[in-house]
């Protein structure tokens, strides 16, 4: 009866105004543009060219997933880690519309005390337990021949608002691993070492804008003109965050005001990350064979971490879609899919 | 008579006072699993609102194999040997060793409401700052907490104190100063001495409402409990409720939440009965 009601609800205001659509993102050097987008009427002038209208949402980022999955949001910002453990496992199948960037040293494996990698068994390391600083450490210790030593790490669950002043407050921590700005705050103090950080792994921690398939496939065909105008509004974005001189300056200071940041800070922050500011960039690392190899560590780590659910009994169980139309695991139980046809469009100047 | 079920002076039989007692539980439970079942009939895999047998599943799980991060050891056979190796287990220690801890920190709380009381140089000196310091959010102080306490047991337990002392100390405070001057004078007169009257004319008969006090204060223990282990820990109750919320484990949370429930039940109940037991003249509980 309650789904009827909605039903109704909903058809009446469809009715009544256009379809609309919102997308949530949480603050990150990679996802701060929404905010500016939105602001500066970007976002807008696209949705009324598709005749649609789209809200942004901000959110902090572990409620932005729960509003994913809960489908009270339509797209949001996140990591290709938890694109497959958050909706893909929870039997919300997802798409990838837009590839942003990925980290190339904002996530780092930090020490005090000139510790090395090899000397980190038996000692306290803060992080937030089962998200991409457990896989920077996973993969940090496997590249250097350490895996076998990882379970032997003290491995103390750290809220990542409170991480800095945690690791910096109590001395007798001995390892940190985070993301900036946190990580940028952190080493400003001495004696402090960076051992590894995500610039050793490029390509392997993605920030995606992802839309429900659902959504998507909407019989209307709202979804895609939602995704249409976000990947037109994206790209535009991108253009002007990546012009030279004191106007794109002046974009990059509106952006960081964004998340109460200084044009100085976030310029420090976007040099570690690999943003991929044309389409064709960002289409081509879609459809080159490293994605698959990547994914294949990244679902590997969910799985052995139990990110898949209790009830997954093989990482095949939530299978991955490739633009080339390969599926990693089962063919019947695609819960993720990169979609590259609205960056393609983008490239293509199709939208 | 119509109608005069509703009045004031309706008297429901035993049975209708039980069933209506019951009413809610049954349709909370109810509409739980109504909700449930239709996500389920849409999402076979959904994850946000377990059915009872994912729940009981993932309960067992909890309550009878070790936690993840524990090396797995040979099983051993009897059930209570499996339980006292369980993640359930584990983590209800590790958070009742807190509880338990800064429960007994409270102790010096009264002793120091009580002096605040009844002693007026005590009452000058600390009665102002208590007043202050109650209405600092502690969760706002964490970075010196840290620095402090560090990040391990300790800060947790003094996040507790800091959070709930001075509710208590100026609760005993107040309780005290309500005790008729003329008991004191009395006792005085009959030749007690401060001490005498302090602790056994005073404390004795405000003990009972102390008592209630820290009752009605367990769930704001209980909350700066979690936030502590939610900052940062390695175990315990809410530690593993936000790591399992990292990947909607909600089959494991909400019977780890109903346990939590339960278990700050039995300490009420608990207070209460002993309450009942040490002052047995005492009839406002």
């Amino acid at each position: 009866m309650l789904r009827g009601l909605l039903v109704l609800i909903l058809s009446i205001t469809a009715f009544a105004q256009k379809p609309s659509f919102t997308v949530g993102w949480s603050i990150y050097a990679g996802w701060t543009p929404y905010y500016y987008m939105n602001k500066a009427g970007i976002l807008r002038k696209w949705a009324d060219k598709y005749g649609i209208a789209i809200k942004v949402q901000r959110f902090d980022y572990a409620p932005s997933l729960d509003a994913f999955v809960a489908r009270n949001i339509d797209a949001c910002a996140m990591t290709n880690m938890e694109a497959l453990d958050m909706p893909a496992a929870s039997g919300v199948p997802t798409t990838v519309v837009l590839i942003g960037d990925y980290s190339n040293g904002n996530d780092a494996v930090l020490v005090r005390g000139g510790l090395q990698l090899k000397d980190l068994a038996g000692k306290k390391m803060l992080l937030v337990e089962k998200t991409v600083s457990e896989y920077l450490f996973d993969r940090a210790m496997t590249l250097n021949g350490l895996r076998d030593q990882i379970k032997r790490v003290r491995l103390i669950n750290t809220s990542d608002s409170d991480i800095a002043t945690a690791f910096l407050g109590d001395t007798s921590a001995n390892a940190v691993v985070t993301w900036k700005p946190m990580v940028s705050q952190i080493s400003k103090q001495k004696g402090i070492a960076s051992l590894f950080n995500s610039s050793q792994i490029p390509g392997e921690i993605l920030d995606l804008t992802v839309v429900r398939t659902d959504v998507l496939n909407r019989p209307d065909g709202a979804g895609r003109k939602f995704a249409q105008a976000l990947s037109g509004a994206w790209y535009e974005m991108l253009a002007m965050m990546s012009a030279a001189g004191p106007a794109g300056d002046k974009v990059l200071a509106a952006i960081a005001e964004g998340s109460q940041d200084t044009l100085a800070s976030y310029k420090e922050q976007l040099s570690t990350t690999k943003m991929f500011y044309t389409p064709q960039s960002a289409a081509a690392f879609g459809a080159s064979p490293d994605l698959k190899q990547k994914m294949a560590l990244v679902r590997q780590f969910c799985f052995d971490h139990g990110l898949l659910g209790a009830n997954t009994r093989s990482l095949d169980e939530v299978a991955i879609r490739y633009p080339d139309g390969s599926v990693q695991g089962k063919a019947d139980r695609v819960r993720l899919v990169f979609d590259l046809g609205y960056m393609q469009m983008a490239a293509g100047g199709k939208l | 008579m119509p109608a005069a079920f509703l009045l004031i002076h309706a008297k429901p039989s035993r049975a209708w006072s039980v069933l209506l007692s019951w009413t809610l539980f049954a349709a909370g439970i109810g509409a739980y699993f109504y909700v449930s079942h239709a996500r389920h009939r849409d999402n076979p895999e959904d994850r946000v609102m377990p059915t009872i047998a994912q729940m009981a599943r993932g309960m067992y799980n909890a309550a009878l194999q070790p936690a993840e991060e524990d090396e797995a050891t040979a099983p051993p056979d009897n059930f209570v040997q499996r339980f006292f190796g369980s993640m359930l287990w584990k983590d209800t220690r590790a958070s009742a060793r807190r509880f338990f801890y800064s429960m007994a920190l409270l102790v010096p709380a009264v002793l120091l409401g009580l002096h605040m009381g009844l002693f007026p140089y005590a009452g000058s000196f600390f009665l102002r700052f208590i007043l202050f310091f109650d209405k600092i959010v502690a969760l706002s102080l964490l970075p010196i907490l840290f620095i402090a306490f560090g990040i391990d047991e300790l800060a947790k337990v003094m996040l507790i104190v800091i959070g709930v002392a001075p509710t208590i100390i100026l609760d005993t405070f107040n309780l005290v100063r309500g005790v008729p001057a003329e008991q004191t004078v009395k006792a005085f007169t009959l030749g007690a001495g401060d001490f005498d009257v302090a602790y056994r004319v005073v404390l004795k008969q405000v003990m009972p409402r102390i008592l209630n006090s820290i009752r009605l204060n367990l769930k704001s223990v209980m909350l700066f409990l979690f936030a502590g282990e939610m900052i940062a820990s390695t175990d315990g109750l809410a530690f593993r409720i936000a790591l399992l919320r990292r990947h909607m484990g909600m089959d494991v949370i909400i019977p780890y939440v109903l346990w939590v429930a339960l278990l700050l039940f039995l300490v009420d109940l608990g207070m209460r009965r002993l309450n009942r037991m040490l002052h047995p003249w005492f009839r406002e509980s």
